[in-house]
């Protein structure tokens, strides 16, 4: 027979099967498009996740460090709680030479306080800073202006507010000049802040700043509680900075050489690459969850198509008796594999991009739902070859018996 | 006279079961020729299902050789073996063995699909096999849809359509009731006179009566091979006697005169 025309019967063949097996069809093409569709989900939601964090992290930029207290936990068992204060603040101030930018920064009532304006409130975060602060973190004013030295000096009850609270606390679209309570207290918008979006789903933009000598005021001077950020001048020797930081501080607080540092800096470099090893983590686990995924779906085909052997088996019987050539049967199978597969593929991949786009719809900040080529090749692969091998087993098995051994099959 | 279509020396078939050797056929010699009327009898585990497979080349002999219209089986590889079964042999078998999910007409026609020809052709015979079984209208009914005489014809419909050289049926209405079996029956008469070579396995002695000779098998040996004379000759036969006792009596009666 000719190849041609055993390649068009055949293909009817696997079609006019295929059509006649509709259940058959329908759960082997299930089981591609459960693997599929959820390995392209995964990645695809792995792919913006990372992207989108990677990006804000370079919007931070690289060089800003910054000082915080750190106690260790053999301190904390003992009760103590290490500090830093405007003292050392001041000491940073005047003795560090390379540093373009130095601000300092105090979070108020550190839990969380109510905002309200009218009727609406909500729940924000205060924190006092001085008029460098927005040099240094980088968070410029959209409407109105940042804290100026004036406010410090005078403690203004003056806020820059994150973008959020607009909507929030439903204040009008310029809402510099009107007034939102704090605890009791009323504070005059001064400025909005641009947008950041949100970070590991957290909402960046929710949160109140005011003058430094203010948010002194509100805590007490007891709670003073004192972040210090800098940026080193550009070309300057990053490291060298942070050894004389280390040392001006210590000195400061008296500690001895075996004693640890009473404070930790960080710095977006670290940051990132501390981000780098949970996003290694999570790539694993995703990369689990897409294997057991494909294993399902994998396991499925292959159920589907050794449940279906007697049944085939005793077809291909049925066939050979009539005529069939080995070679037509396995064209025939191997067409129908072949066809589910990559029409299972391709509604897998339809629907995993469409979760994917749903997700990126869902969730604030995620970029358009990306799938990179080695995923669908992956993915569509992994699946076809799965439909293709226990597809086609049982089919060249049979296809080599006897028709009267293929007829008698159990 | 003619080469016959089946010509069997001395053919065998064992099985191996556990450790011991089963002759399933013995020593089978056999020539059957165009246009024969053949009925294979012989009690259970004989061998006559394992005998006309060989024949349908569904399966294959151990020993002896097998001519089927003059090639050798025993040396043919398997795709010159497919070719045989799609052009010579038209098998019955006693469960039908049709598609399960492809309609009447689909069944009929896929012997044909194994051939270099076109769609509508293959669909123009297998209507007009169809139509010689008397199941024209049933063409799109799936098999489970029709009763088991039916689904017979459509089996025999689907042997047909090929032109095969022999047509072999195994127990063809062994499913199958009394007036099914003789509606059966009266298409495998009509097959043979439009002259058709038939071979059919039975267990009952009504089906051996429509053929014209009946092998008999005992333990994997044909035993016995008898040739029925034609209705003609039966007549003619008798003709003769009557003339003969015509003709005794018209002696006698002038011996006595
Ligand atoms: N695949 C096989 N493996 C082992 N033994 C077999 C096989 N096929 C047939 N036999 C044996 O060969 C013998 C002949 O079987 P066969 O089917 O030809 O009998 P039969 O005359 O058709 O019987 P029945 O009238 O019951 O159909 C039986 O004893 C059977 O057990
Ligand atoms: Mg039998």
């Amino acid at each position: 027979m000719h190849f041609l025309h055993a390649l068009i019967e055949g293909s009817r063949a696997a079609f006019l099967s295929i059509r006649a097996h509709g259940l058959r069809s329908f759960l082997t093409t299930l089981g591609i498009i459960i693997g599929v569709a959820s390995v392209i989900t995964v990645v695809a939601i792995m792919n913006g996740l990372s992207s989108n964090i990677r990006g804000q992290l370079d919007d931070l930029g690289s060089d800003m460090v910054t000082i915080r207290a750190y106690t260790t936990p053999d301190q904390e068992l003992l009760g103590f709680r290490n500090k830093l204060s405007d003292s050392d603040f001041r000491l940073l101030q005047s003795k560090l030479g390379q540093v373009e930018q130095i601000s300092r920064m105090m979070p108020a009532f550190s839990l969380g306080l109510s905002v309200s304006y009218g009727r609406s409130s909500t729940q924000t975060q205060l924190l006092g800073a001085d008029s460098a602060y927005q040099n240094v973190v980088r968070i410029y004013p959209q409407q109105g202006r940042f804290l100026t030295a004036q406010d410090d000096l005078k403690r203004r009850r003056v806020a820059f507010i994150g973008h959020s609270l607009i909507q929030k606390l439903q204040l009008p679209a310029n809402p510099v000049g009107h007034y939102i309570s704090l605890s009791g207290d009323w504070f005059r918008i001064i400025g909005v802040a641009e947008k950041r979006g949100s970070l590991f789903g957290f909402d960046q933009d929710n949160y109140i700043i005011t003058p430094f000598s203010t948010a002194t005021a509100i805590n007490g001077p007891d709670n003073l509680q004192v972040e210090i950020s800098y940026r080193p001048k550009p070309g300057a020797d990053a490291a060298q900075i942070e050894r004389q930081v280390r040392s001006l501080l210590r000195a400061k607080a008296g500690l001895s050489a075996s004693e640890p540092d009473h404070f930790e800096l960080v710095s977006s470099e670290k940051t990132k690459a501390q981000f780098d090893k949970v996003l290694d983590s999570v790539t694993w686990v995703a990369a689990g969850v897409v294997g057991i995924s494909l294993l399902v779906g994998g396991i499925g085909v292959m159920n589907i198509m050794l449940v279906s052997v007697t049944e085939r088996t005793k077809e291909i019987g049925i066939v050979k008796a009539l005529g069939a050539t080995p070679q037509f049967i396995l064209l025939q199978f191997l067409v129908e594999a072949i066809v589910l597969s990559l029409f299972g593929g391709l509604i897998g991949l339809i629907l995993g991009y469409g979760f994917a786009a749903l997700m990126s719809l869902l969730m604030p900040g995620m970029p358009d739902a990306l799938v990179p080529l080695w995923a669908v090749v992956l993915a569509i692969g992994f699946t076809s070859v799965i439909g293709i091998v226990f597809g086609l087993a049982p089919a060249i098995k049979a296809s080599r018996l006897n028709p009267i051994d293929a007829l008698r099959f159990e | 006279m003619t080469v016959p279509v089946i010509q069997l020396q001395q053919v065998g078939k064992q099985y191996e079961m556990a450790g011991e050797t089963f002759h399933a056929l013995s020593d089978v010699s056999l020539d059957i020729h165009a246009n024969e009327y053949v009925a294979i009898i012989g009690p259970s585990g004989s061998g006559k299902s394992t005998l006309l497979n060989i024949l349908g080349c569904l399966d294959t002999a151990d020993s002896g050789s097998y001519l089927l219209s003059g090639n050798a089986v025993a040396s043919m590889a398997e795709n010159q073996l497919a070719t045989l079964r799609n052009q010579q042999v038209g098998f019955i078998f006693q469960s039908f063995n049709l598609l399960p999910r492809h309609s009447v007409l689909q069944n009929v026609m896929q012997p044909l699909v194994y051939r270099l020809m076109s769609a509508a052709e293959r669909e123009r015979r297998a209507l007009a096999a169809l139509q010689r079984v008397g199941l024209f209208e049933k063409k799109h009914h799936l098999p489970n849809q029709l009763s088991g005489g039916q689904r017979q014809r459509v089996a025999i419909a689907r042997a047909l359509v090929t032109e095969p050289a022999i047509l072999l049926g195994d127990e063809p209405t062994g499913n199958l009731d009394s007036k099914t079996t003789a509606d059966i029956m009266q298409l495998f008469d009509e097959l043979h006179r439009q002259g058709h070579t038939i071979i059919l396995v039975t267990h009952e002695q009504e089906i051996a009566d429509h053929c014209q000779r009946v092998l008999r098998m005992v333990d994997g040996r044909l035993v016995a091979d008898q040739r029925k004379q034609s209705h003609a000759g039966v007549l003619e036969s008798a003709e003769q006697s009557m003339l003969q006792h015509t003709n005794n009596l018209a002696s006698a009666t002038r011996l006595l005169v």
